[in-house]
């Protein structure tokens, strides 16, 4: 075992776990709360693999925004998310089985792969991802036209939300 | 050093305790988390292989990128449903959207 | 690293997507700038630019065939007469589900509803002729996006925001189970571009499991879209509580875009397993079939009525698609077909619902007694778009169902078709029961007027114009179906 595995069970350990508490609180502030450890648990993993971009913007996307706005989202609907009532369905046996199965399915899927016990080379030194993306994220011959529709997705949503959220008198 | 089967284990697991959110949670909002959930396995299944197949070959970042932007977007116009939903019915509990119901 | 540079041919791959995009800016513009008592001018400006869109594409574009058949933006975008004929397809369709809206209280004077279901368009012209899955992830996206809101669009309505809400958290599950099956796509192969996909599976030694446990994931997302079994019953409810064109818009429109998708990733990426696929498919057409137009039988609602029945619809298309051999294009050029005729009639039927919906407030089908003497044109466009739907000649319906049945035929499935025969019995029997309220039952409002707007007038004689050139001449239709799928390889 080396140092850095031993880093990632412990990561992994504390975020599946914060994971499961996100699924299965009853208190949805507390889920909420979880769900933001789950994401910085997945910073580190970026860090680990040498994405530190990507680890930046899952602090500052997922939990400076998406999860500071389903907070805001559970005050402002609090009398539902204070319910101390059951938060499963019914059919919340049906479902575990199902995730089970899926698990249980990719996982066996997974293993047949033949590529799945390789292990990472080293990054080149005169390497440089961050530069590589932002170059290729406007270069015609790379990932321009996605870059210009998820802007024109960006501001479709930004439309679309204003338009349901807001009361008209 | 770490196998990239330790990462996409993890990113299984965290997309079926994701989807048993989404099946299992009566509240909109916490289906709306257990698709976060979901959306961040893929998240570490594109870096993981990104890092393992070919780094000087950005396109797992590059797609990881659109899936952030996506999830985003996402994200907010299903808050926005979801408060317009609460405004008309008072409740966002999704009572009679039994999800695995057929 | 990559390299590419600029080239000024480039722009003519993407010029829908690009006259789109302006158009939703000059909707913006005359939005804020118009005054309030003509803003339902949005809708003629809208249908009207989705037009000139059209007429300019078919001039500029299509003649040019040298920039057809390829690859444009680093291989985001391929450019061929699959992608061509789906895109007026479906800039037909917004331009008709324009025309629809603007006489609807609620929505048609909105710019917001025109601008996103113009950026929806966007997206399901991207879906068409995306050739990498990161394209494709986000066109699929700026599709549903947009169309999630619409659904939701009248926030007075509790019907209305329950849709939208309801297909937003149908939607982002099976997108994200469809955006995970393409990572693992992206791990095992290498690559995202669909058209590299199925060389690296070949020459790769990835297992038949793998690749199969892979498209299974992806499958479901597009069941999702296409509303088949058992992805199927968010329809009913998101079609009877959203406003009826952007019902019709969404069980046409984007229907087609997500077989346009499942056409060119079952063929491209994955046609090693294709025995494999087209048996799942078929028990998927069979299942879908059947389902739908038996819990059509009983409703009371003609728009959850309408629901069904494109459920059903999508079932057919699906036997064309299972009925793919390696030989013949007769299997996949069927599925183009029905989906042309499909798209034309179905809006049709949900313009009629529309105009009926917007006077008398009902979409019950008792509500229906006696039309036929309170708006007999409208009777008549109903009887047409239904009968089409029935597959009944000489309109549209029949021609397609025939051809898609043909290629069961040919592909051995000869029991397929048979289920499908008698499916189509099924909804000529539900088809029939609107028909008989519609022209033989009598009813206390029979006097009351039932005002059609111009709009309407105009798309209805449209689109019935078009189920009968269909029905009447085939053999256009049919060839461009031909040229659009031998366009794909």
């Amino acid at each position: 075992m080396t140092p850095l595995q031993i880093i990632f069970i412990i990561v992994a350990v504390i975020t599946l776990f914060a994971a499961i508490k996100v699924v299965s609180s009853r208190n949805l502030v507390h889920a909420a709360l979880w769900l933001i450890l789950v994401l910085f648990g997945i910073a580190v993993f970026f860090v680990i693999l040498s994405a530190g971009f990507f680890a930046a913007a899952q602090v500052v996307i997922y939990i400076g925004a998406i999860a500071i706005l389903m907070i805001f989202t559970i005050m402002l609907t609090r009398r539902v998310a204070r319910d101390s009532g059951a938060q499963h369905n019914s059919n919340w046996w049906a479902a575990a089985v199902l995730s089970l199965l899926l698990f249980t399915g990719l996982s066996w899927i997974l293993s047949r792969w033949q590529g799945f016990q390789s292990t990472a080379q080293p990054m080149l030194e005169s390497a440089d991802p961050l530069r590589q993306l932002g170059e290729g994220l406007v270069a015609p011959g790379g990932y321009l036209i996605p870059f210009e529709v998820a802007s024109i997705l960006l501001v479709a949503a930004l439309i679309g939300a204003i338009t349901v959220a807001w009361e008209r008198k | 050093m770490i196998p990239i089967s330790w990462y996409l284990i993890l990113a299984a697991a965290l997309f079926s305790i994701g989807l048993f959110g989404v099946l299992s949670r009566k509240n909109a909002v916490a289906i709306l988390m257990g698709v976060e959930l979901m959306l961040n396995s893929v998240n570490i299944n594109l870096i993981a292989f990104w890092r393992y197949l070919k780094p000087e070959v950005i396109t797992g970042q590059a797609f990881a990128v659109i899936v952030i932007a996506v999830a985003a977007a996402e994200v907010a116009v299903g808050l926005a449903l979801i408060i317009s939903v609460y405004r008309r019915k008072n409740t966002i509990i999704a009572e009679d959207i039994d999800l695995l119901k057929l | 690293m990559i390299s590419g540079t600029f080239n000024p041919s480039m722009i003519l791959s993407i010029l829908p997507e690009i006259s789109i995009l302006v158009l939703g800016f000059l909707v913006l513009f005359f939005d804020l700038f118009l005054s309030k008592e003509h803003h339902d001018k949005l809708g003629w400006i809208t249908a009207g630019g989705l037009g000139v869109i059209i007429i300019g594409c078919l001039l500029v574009i299509r003649p040019n065939e040298s920039v057809l058949q390829t690859f444009a933006f680093g291989g985001m975008i391929r450019y061929d007469w699959m992608g061509f004929t789906f895109k007026m397809l479906f800039l037909f369709s917004a331009a008709i589900t324009a025309m629809f809206a603007m006489g609807m209280e609620k929505i048609g004077k909105r710019g917001e509803f025109y601008l996103l279901m113009l950026a929806s368009t966007i997206g399901m012209c991207l879906m068409a002729s995306a050739a990498d899955l990161i394209m494709l992830y986000l066109a699929i996206e700026t599709t549903s996006i947009p169309l999630y809101i619409l659904a939701g669009f009248i926030t007075q309505d509790e019907k209305s925001t329950e849709a939208g809400f309801k297909y937003l958290l149908f939607g982002a599950m099976t997108s994200a189970i469809l955006l995970y099956g393409f990572s693992l796509l992206y791990g095992f192969t290498g690559t995202t571009q669909i058209y590299k996909i199925s060389n690296i599976i070949q020459s790769g030694g990835i297992p038949t499991e793998l690749s199969f446990g892979v498209l299974i994931l992806v499958i479901v997302g597009f069941a999702f879209k296409i509303s088949a079994v058992p992805l199927h019953f968010w329809a009913p409810d998101v079609y009877e509580g959203a406003p009826t064109p952007v019902a019709g818009f969404l069980s046409t429109a984007s229907k087609a875009a997500g077989f346009s998708v499942l056409l060119r990733v079952l063929l491209i990426a994955f046609p090693e397993i294709l025995p494999y696929w087209s048996a799942f498919l078929v028990a998927i057409s069979t299942l879908t079939m059947t389902i739908g137009n038996l819990l059509a039988l009983t409703q009371k609602n003609i728009k959850r009525m309408l629901a069904y029945s494109s459920i059903a619809h999508a079932g057919y298309a699906l036997i064309g698609l299972g009925s793919i051999t390696y030989d013949s294009f007769f299997g996949m050029s069927s599925v183009v077909f029905y989906l042309i005729a499909y798209v034309i009639t179905n809006l049709a039927a949900f313009g009629v619902v529309a105009a009926f919906g917007r006077v008398s407030g009902s979409d019950d089908i008792a509500a229906y007694a006696g039309l036929s003497r309170r708006s007999p044109a409208l009777a008549l466009a109903m009887l047409v778009a239904f009968l089409s739907l029935a597959g009944m000649p000489p309109f549209g319906g029949f021609v397609v169902k025939f051809i898609v049945f043909a290629a069961a035929v040919q592909a051995n499935l000869i029991w397929l078709a048979v289920v499908g025969v008698l499916n189509s019995i099924i909804g000529l029997y539900y088809y029939l029961t609107v028909l008989k309220v519609v022209y033989l039952y009598r009813s206390e409002d029979e006097e009351k007027p039932l005002p059609i707007p111009r709009s309407y007038s105009l798309a209805l004689g449209v689109l019935v114009t078009g189920i009968l050139l269909i029905g009447i001449v085939m053999a256009p239709w049919l060839n461009l179906s031909i040229k659009s799928v031998v366009s794909l390889f």
